[in-house]
């Protein structure tokens, strides 16, 4: 234990409360000892609404996890996301002014502070500013300007930002746990970082994060994160479609939906019923599975519509050659995957949570990929070296100031 | 009755405007006064006077037998009979045509009774049938608005399209105070602006041209209500001014028609439009109307400073024939121009006697007109009935084109209902709530 580190990662998910408990060793190998979960009750399209019923589920989920991975839990790295949340990117310039011309450490740091001077609404903070390419008096792709001569070093972030106060709430909550928040990542960031792997980085991959309240996505391309993005639309809003034109009860469309859901209209299932009438009020009732599969493959591609649209008009769509990878509890509907690709003509994959080892069980499950991912991006903060600390700074430090640390 | 296919041979499509009654007289006059090279004019009219005022159109009188050039006086049957005693020469008038707008006031006798039979002559003789009209003020009378309203109907189940603007925009545009000379006038002008307006985008030679194809695609055999929209901006940003201009223009209604539409003709004519200000336009408008096949044209290099955007607003509408079971013959071979998708009630089988006048036809297209029933006098006004007249004068909105719209205003209460999501913060991209479910906004049946 003395050699490797504790690291937890925290999602309050729309659908469930999810703690993932990881170890870390001095080498930076991630290793997850152990997962906790419960329904989450008490937040709708990715952002708390009840802030009592919230606090009793990350609770359950923290004790579970505790008890799994037999620690005990002091610090979170938190997950956020919301409508609220958005990404985009920012350029920094900085001219070189010593007499060598060479490009100096302070030069780095100045360059970003530079790009991270953002005009952004009053109400918003920046979540993360992350590096993409340096420049160096033009030459583009430069991945560490530190030592090389130039008159000008520019460089490219990309910024996520949200509204403070929602970004505070489950800060707070948690907080209320007694527990630390050692830093909050973007949903989208670190999905990808549990299941993408440097190469599909390199190559251009899309991230899907298929969420019950929000999906999230982020683009990967010649290594950095190139956009991301969020839209509250989810699982859930597959259930209350169905809910309304089925006109069953939520719980039940629910059921329907795990039970028989598509993401592609089946024809054969066009004319076929399905029995309700174990637990339905009325006895014999029958919906058509045509209709179902209908309203729930429109409300997926309107999703993923949107999604492509977003992308194509960042012009990243040609970018992606290794395709797009769909990961949150959304990538188990059948067939989701030939829904993507018919939307993105491109590959799809469901993701998996590759890069780390541990507790079988969780890397098999796409939906997990948001816990496991926080984890190595708590990894990566910690194993930063001063000057790669930078990310995400500006939170830990409004964190610290509003608790008084 | 021509092929159409062998009219449209010339470079320019042949455009003729039809002004039929006194108000559809003195907009054709103004027309062709100002119109583009290449428009016919034609004034028509039951009423001698008002003919004698034209100079710069043709001019013909209908009914020459039945009201002998005196003016119908408001009745509509009587105008429609003088018009189909004219059924061969109008005819004649008409053949070779690819483009006929027929410009009539409603509410009269003779623009509310003649241009429904014109514009189906002129559907059978293979043009496309564009319908210009105005409508009265509602302080002209209950009768009057509602006999337009009739009008406004039949014409649109015969024309291709109909371009509406009813004169009691322009008090909500200007205020009650305006002089009743300025608000004809402004009337007016929307009138002129929608026929110059097409007929621009159509004949002046352009980098990017909107063929009559183009409107042909999108209108014919609609049977919608459309709107055009005209609007002209100078200086500095003209783009964005005339962005403004449009979406502040009563039938854009701020945009809404815009996302109804089902098809939009983008036209900017002005002198060296950059790609800027066409990217300015193209996107304001396709950001409102995101399923909408879109086309754009571009015209008039280096040659005024303004810039003028026309935009012709087409609502999807019902194809003629596409759900009304007919069993009537198609004598057209166009296939659906005259089949009119009438609904039973309209059709009065055994009661041709005037519709059949001057009709050498072997009466299969005896369907083909409306009945309209004559308007209630004052005192046979009963409050029942006033509620049934503003109710059908409620449906000839133009929105109606679009089915979900229908739905939404019989079920509000289900359309309200967001389920779980009713109290949060609604998820909106670009004008659509995303809470609703996606196959209601898209309109799918379950069926």
């Amino acid at each position: 234990m003395s050699d490797s580190q504790i690291i937890v990662g925290l999602e309050i998910g729309t659908s469930k409360v999810c703690v993932a408990v990881g170890e870390v060793s001095e080498n930076q190998v991630v290793n997850i000892i152990g997962i906790g979960q419960a329904k989450s009750r008490g937040v709708r399209k990715g952002e708390i609404i009840d802030v009592t019923l919230a606090e009793e589920d990350v609770r359950n989920a923290i004790v579970e996890a505790e008890q799994v991975a037999d620690v005990e839990v002091r610090s979170v790295f938190l997950g956020v996301t919301g409508s609220h949340v958005r990404g985009f990117n920012n350029t920094g310039v900085h001219p070189v002014v010593s007499a060598d011309r060479e490009i100096t450490g302070a030069d780095i740091q100045d360059v970003i502070k530079n790009a991270k001077a953002i005009n952004l609404p009053t109400d918003h903070s920046v979540v993360h500013v992350i590096r993409q390419h340096f420049r160096v008096d033009g030459q583009d792709g430069v991945l560490n300007p530190e030592g090389m001569l130039g008159a000008k070093v520019e460089v490219d972030v990309h910024v996520v930002s949200g509204r403070y106060n929602r970004l505070q709430n489950p800060i707070r909550l948690v907080n209320g746990l007694h527990l630390e928040v050692d830093n909050i990542s973007s949903s989208a960031l670190a999905s990808s970082l549990a299941i993408l792997g440097t190469e599909q980085k390199e190559l251009g991959t899309l991230v899907i994060d298929l969420g019950a309240g929000v999906t999230e996505y982020a683009v990967y391309s010649a290594g950095v994160i190139k956009h991301t993005g969020v839209l509250a639309v989810g699982g859930d809003h597959v259930s209350n479609d169905l809910a309304y034109g089925l006109k069953v009860p939520l719980a039940r469309a629910e059921q329907i939906k795990i039970d028989h859901g598509s993401a592609v209209i089946d024809p054969e299932a066009r004319d076929r019923k399905i029995d309700l009438s174990d637990d339905s009020l009325i006895p014999g009732r029958q919906i058509n599975l045509g209709h179902m599969q209908k309203i729930m493959s429109m409300r997926l591609q309107e999703t993923l519509e949107l999604i492509a649209k977003d992308i194509g008009q960042a012009g990243l769509i040609e970018y992606l050659r290794a395709g797009v990878v769909l990961c949150g509890g959304g990538a188990r509907i059948p067939h989701i995957t030939r829904l993507a690709r018919d939307v993105f003509k491109l590959p799809v994959a469901i993701g998996r949570a590759s890069t780390v080892s541990g507790v079988k069980n969780a890397l098999d499950e796409p939906e997990f990929a948001t816990p496991v991912g926080l984890i190595k991006f708590g990894a990566f903060q910690s194993q930063a070296t001063p000057r790669r600390g930078g990310i995400g700074r500006v939170i830990r430090r409004q964190v610290a100031a509003l608790f008084g640390r | 009755m021509s092929n159409p296919d062998e009219q449209t041979v010339g470079a320019n499509p042949t455009i003729r405007l039809i002004g039929l009654g006194e108000t559809g007289v003195k907009l054709v006059e103004t027309l062709a006064m100002i119109a583009p090279e290449g428009v016919e004019a034609d004034s028509m009219d039951t009423d001698n006077r008002s003919l004698s005022r034209c100079h710069q159109s043709r001019t013909f009188l209908l009914g020459q037998a039945i009201p002998c050039g005196l003016g119908t006086g408001g009745d509509s049957a009587l105008a429609r009979a003088a018009v189909e005693s004219d059924n061969d020469e109008l005819t004649e008038i008409v053949r070779g045509t690819d483009l006929v707008f027929v410009v009539a006031g409603m509410g009269g006798g003779t623009g509310t009774g003649a241009a429904p039979f014109l514009a189906n002559l002129a559907k059978e003789a293979g043009a496309l049938v564009v319908g210009v009209a105005a409508t009265p003020f509602e302080c002209e009378g209950i009768q009057r608005c509602n006999q337009a309203t009739g009008g406004l109907r039949d014409l649109k189940q015969v024309a291709d399209v109909v371009f509406h603007f009813p004169n009691q925009d322009v008090i909500l545009m200007e205020g009650p105070d305006i002089a009743l000379h300025q608000a004809l006038e402004i009337a007016n002008r929307h009138l002129c602006e929608a026929v110059l307006g097409v007929s621009r985008m159509l004949l002046e030679p352009g980098m990017l041209n909107v063929s009559f194809a183009d409107l042909q695609a999108s209108v014919r055999d609609r049977h919608s209500l459309g709107s055009v929209v005209h609007v002209e901006a100078s200086g500095e940003d003209r783009a964005d001014d005339a962005v403004r201009k449009l979406l502040a223009h009563p039938a854009a209604r701020g945009g809404e028609t815009l996302k109804e539409a089902s098809s939009l003709l983008v036209h900017l004519s002005g002198g060296d439009v950059t790609m800027a200000e066409m990217n300015a336009v193209t996107s304001a408008i396709s950001n409102r109307s995101s399923s909408a096949k879109l086309v754009v044209g571009v015209s008039g290099q280096g040659r005024e400073a303004a810039l003028q955007l026309t935009v012709v607003i087409a609502h999807a509408g019902k194809l003629a024939g596409a759900d009304q079971g007919s069993d009537q013959p198609k004598p057209n071979p166009t296939g659906q121009a005259s089949d009119l998708g009438y609904s039973d009630s309209f059709i009065v089988p055994d009661t041709g006697s005037y519709l059949d006048l001057g009709k050498e036809t072997d009466g299969k297209n005896r369907g083909g007109f409306a009945y309209t029933p004559p308007a209630p006098t004052a005192d046979a006004l009963t409050p029942e009935c006033r509620e049934d007249l503003i109710r059908v004068a409620a449906k000839e909105e133009p929105n109606r084109t679009k089915r979900r719209k229908i739905v939404q205003e019989l079920l509000p209460l289900e359309i309200v209902s967001k389920g779980r999501f009713e109290k949060s913060e609604p998820t909106i991209h670009k004008g659509e709530d995303l809470d609703q479910p996606t196959y209601i906004r898209r309109g799918a049946v379950l069926n």
